[in-house]
């Protein structure tokens, strides 16, 4: 009987192992078919897998709106025949899956919601310039590197995001968050998980020096809450648990806005930070020139109007979103990006002491 | 002890042992040593007190103390909850509604963060609560405290809890508490010397799952946690590896720590256990006593399990499909505020999200089936753990259910994705149905194992001595004595696959999700309301089949003994 136990543990053994191997298959199959609707280019399915080919595909890690990145992946395959496969997280999850990766890595082009994590990214070597890229020269200087090692290609501006059933005269400054009348009722987004929060709180610090933490002292006194990543701090207020976001980011709210919840956005009059979104090829990238291809269609003038459409302050500076606050009209402070790319990791340890 | 099985193919269990070992150790063992390499070896270079520098460098104590409690308090909330379900559900008439099961599993499949997130919607101010009773006002947010959160902790788990004692309390059977009552035992007498006893081994087992799965849980606090400012270990060892800047060593000296007061609760209950274990199917012919109720005890049982069913399934999904049915949801409830077009977007073909369905359907179908089979194979390994090697597999099976699974997944991937690894299943299909059939092989092997060891050798020694051959021995008796137990870990291990995240994040193929990424996908997105729709589809489907399932068992007709 234990014979019998032992036979049929291998004979499952056996099954598992085919049953891995078929079900290998079926991935290729329905990644293939995921990859975007011109199904036609995509009869190349079984050359998709690992193989070092050009023409073949492309591994993006995407941080950020989901609809906007699906647009620029279907029109992106749609022009250049290179099949996506796209995967979708936070900032966060995004490094903390390249890091799993190490040894091996699959990505080709990292966008991610925080320019610090991409100047990071840079100063350890992962990246791969390429200073060739079309329309680079158009983009916003102060947000991409000068030697090619990622471009902005979109940008958010944090403001006070409010519910408009609960909040007729909106706050016009930061310092008013702290004040009795905003008791309880305001949100702030987790700075180790929001990579645009922390851009506002370090940015916030680099003009203000450490006076800067007296704000967000009084605002821990007012009874703020550090709730979560972005939307996680937005949704109480779209359900009017909540009344305020500081440090919202503003694509969120313009997009809830259109859709008619009630939503409203205020950028304070003593200035805010703009949170760029950089995208980088990956030194390790084992499709460098799909990678490279990636990057010129991301800057072309086509994905920048999908930025725009997305309630997305575009990279490029000729180009200007319809829908939203353009740049020249966001009050916005002196930031110094290097000292918060310095200062990032103990500013978020310590808001974190403070709020917790 | 004497070992059950078989003496003269002592050979064949030891090869049955080490192959055991050897699964176990190549799937479990070998990527939590990787984790625990990267936490003593970071940076290149031998630093073997790294861990004990993060441990004692964090307020860890604090955090330590917060995740215990809340691991004990739990427990004794779903002991409340689940021990007089239970006895209802074995010993009296109400067990003959079957369906009940079935949505008792609901709370269970639900994501834990959707089932926080419904509470948090239904009890916040301005909340579904408040908007239907407005007096409520008063004290509705009185909810969002340390106990709220182990209600909803305890809501979530008791059903697990619950399966357990159920079907401990069937195999007791009758005989016993009518030799007790012919003796002249009242019944709260009977209860204690007779029932209590037999019972220990299950309920520690429960228990003990169920205090690791608390501590080692990370949906509740993320979500409910975070917002009364309660955090446990499992906060910071997300934070270490999922935002920046990342620290897989941290984490990981973190989780050893966690891994550490999960395995001394697993000796505790391996010796109380060892103790309490009696044989309970026997030979004989058992047949289960089952109490009418009539007048107020009916009423009271009734009451009971009504109260029950509102709480761990009727308001938080009052709130999760409330917030799916909701055009805007700043507009509250209302009738012209409902809408069913997040359905649609949902169910249209070939959408992104029937895709995540099918993907979803597909990888718990086959964790399922091949944790069920691998699984059973290591419970009869185990056997009644006497042996040093047998305990030592008993251990190993456990460990993927007392590792937070995020931690387990990490050791995965370093060991499926390395570069000296000769087969790629790393970013393939193969390797999510790999990593759910880890996280999930506890169920199995403690289900099968719970029948296992309540089964008397002499049932075989029986077989035997009417000459039956060992696989006929197999086939008709140990086999229908198991199944019960196979069918349960299968049902669980298909209900939690369908809902996993924390794995899935990190393990998926890039461009292929399943429900729960979906899911959590669209939470990020602001989607709420099409992913609270997901939420309620993929239940729904998995409901209808355990349901199925159910059909076809109660046909049958066929009891434990």
């Amino acid at each position: 009987m234990l014979g019998m136990k032992t036979r049929k543990k291998s004979a499952m053994l056996l099954l598992t192992a085919v049953m891995s191997i078929s079900l290998f298959g079926c991935s290729t199959n329905s990644t293939a078919g995921n990859a975007g609707q011109s199904a036609g280019e995509g009869s190349t399915a079984a050359a998709a897998q690992p193989t070092e080919t050009a023409g073949g595909k492309l591994v993006l890690y995407s941080a950020g709106p989901q609809k906007l990145a699906d647009n620029i992946v279907s029109g992106f395959t749609a022009k250049t025949g290179i099949e996506v496969e796209m995967f979708q997280g936070t900032t966060g999850k995004i490094l903390a899956r390249m890091e799993a990766e190490k040894s091996n890595p699959v990505a080709d082009v990292v966008i991610l919601a925080s320019l610090p994590s991409a100047q990071a990214l840079k100063a350890d070597g992962l990246t791969l310039p390429y200073p060739e890229a079309a329309n680079a020269d158009k983009l916003n200087k102060d947000w991409s590197d000068a030697e090619g090692n990622y471009f902005s290609s979109s940008a958010s501006a944090l403001g006070i995001v409010y519910n408009t059933k609960l909040v007729s005269t909106p706050p016009t400054s930061w310092a008013e968050l702290a004040t009795p009348a905003w008791k309880d009722a305001v949100n702030i987004p987790d700075p180790t998980l929001s990579g645009s929060a922390l851009d506002f709180i370090t940015g916030y610090l680099s003009v203000n020096g450490d006076q800067g933490w007296d704000l967000l002292d009084s605002y821990k006194a007012n009874g703020v809450a550090m709730a979560g990543a972005n939307q996680e701090a937005l949704d109480p207020v779209i359900t009017g648990a909540k009344s305020i976001v500081a440090a919202g980011v503003d694509y969120m709210a313009y997009s809830s806005k259109d859709k008619g919840e009630p939503l409203d956005i205020i950028y304070p009059e003593e200035g805010t930070v703009i949170s760029p979104r950089p995208a980088a090829i990956l030194k390790s990238s084992p499709n460098v020139e799909n990678a490279k291809a990636f990057i010129d269609y991301l800057l072309s003038d086509e994905a920048q109007k999908l930025v725009a459409d997305a309630y997305l302050i575009p990279g490029r500076e000729d180009i200007e979103a319809s829908n939203r606050a353009n740049l020249k009209d966001i009050p916005q402070l002196k930031v110094d990006w290097n000292w918060m790319s310095e200062h990032g990791d103990e500013t978020a340890a310590r808001f974190s002491e403070i709020f917790k | 002890m004497k070992p059950v099985v078989l003496d003269n193919n002592r050979i064949f269990r030891r090869v049955g042992v080490i192959l055991a070992l050897f699964l176990l150790t190549i799937s479990i063992g070998v990527p939590l040593l990787l984790i625990f390499w990267q936490s003593v070896y970071p940076d290149g270079q031998w630093d073997w007190m790294a861990p004990i520098r993060t441990i004692t460098g964090h307020h860890l104590s604090g955090v330590l103390l917060n995740s215990v409690w809340l691991g004990i308090c739990v427990v004794a909330v779903t002991t409340l909850l689940a021990l007089p379900l239970a006895w209802m559900m074995a010993k009296t008439r109400m067990g003959q509604h079957r369906w009940v099961d079935v949505i008792l599993m609901i709370p269970f499949m639900t994501p834990p963060y959707i089932g926080s997130m419904g509470w948090i919607l239904f009890m916040q101010k301005g909340g579904y609560l408040q908007q239907w009773v407005p007096s409520a006002e008063k004290w509705s947010e009185l909810f969002f405290s340390f106990w709220g959160m182990v209600l909803i902790m305890s809501l979530h788990l008791f059903p697990f809890l619950y399966l357990l004692l159920r079907d401990a309390l069937i195999r007791i059977g009758g005989n016993l508490e009518e030799a007790g009552s012919v003796h002249g035992a009242p019944a709260g007498y009977r209860f204690r010397r007779i029932i209590l006893p037999l019972l220990l081994s299950s309920y520690g087992m429960g228990i003990m799952l169920v205090f690791v799965k608390t501590i080692a849980e990370f949906g509740t606090p993320a979500t409910f946690g975070r917002r009364i400012g309660y955090y446990v270990m499992t906060s910071e060892i997300h934070k270490y590896i999922s935002s920046w800047p990342i620290d897989f060593g941290k984490a990981t000296s973190l989780a050893s720590v966690l891994l550490s007061v999960c395995l001394v609760m697993w000796y505790m209950q391996s010796a109380m256990s060892r103790k309490f274990t009696y044989r309970l199917v026997g030979g004989k012919g058992q047949r289960s006593k089952r109490y009418s109720l009539r007048g107020g005890a009916g009423w009271l049982c009734g009451i009971y399990l009504a109260v029950l069913l509102i709480l761990s399934v009727g308001i938080p999904y009052f709130s999760i499909i409330a917030a799916s049915t909701m055009k805007l949801r700043g507009a509250g409830l209302s009738l012209d505020n409902v809408t069913l077009d997040h359905y649609r977007d949902l169910l249209s073909w070939g959408s992104v999200s029937m895709k995540a369905i099918g993907n979803s359907l597909g990888l718990s179908l086959a964790a399922s089936t091949v944790a069920v089979v691998i699984g059973t194979g290591f419970a009869l390994a185990i056997g009644k753990s006497s042996s040093f090697m047998q305990r030592v597999i008993d251990l190993f099976s456990l460990l993927p259910n007392t590792v937070p699974g995020i931690v387990m997944v990490v050791g995965l991937i370093l060991f499926w994705n390395s570069p000296w690894m000769p087969v790629t299943l790393y970013n393939t299909y193969g390797m999510v149905v790999l990593t759910y059939v880890v996280l999930f092989l506890p169920y199995t092997v403690q289900y099968v194992k719970s029948s296992f060891t309540q089964i008397d050798g002499t049932l075989f020694q029986a077989g035997q001595v009417f000459g039956g051959k060992p696989l006929y021995i197999l086939r008709r008796i140990l086999v229908p004595l198991i199944i019960p137990g196979m069918l349960a870990g299968w049902m669980m291990t298909f209900t939690i696959a369908t809902r996993e995240l924390v794995g899935s994040l990190l393990i998926l193929p890039p461009s292929m999700q399943t429900s729960a990424t979906y899911i959590f996908a669209q939470f990020e997105q602001g989607q709420v309301s099409l992913g609270m729709a997901m939420a309620v589809v993929t239940v729904g489907m998995t409901v209808l089949m355990l349901l199925g399932i159910e059909l076809l068992n109660s046909k049958r007709k066929w009891n434990a003994s």
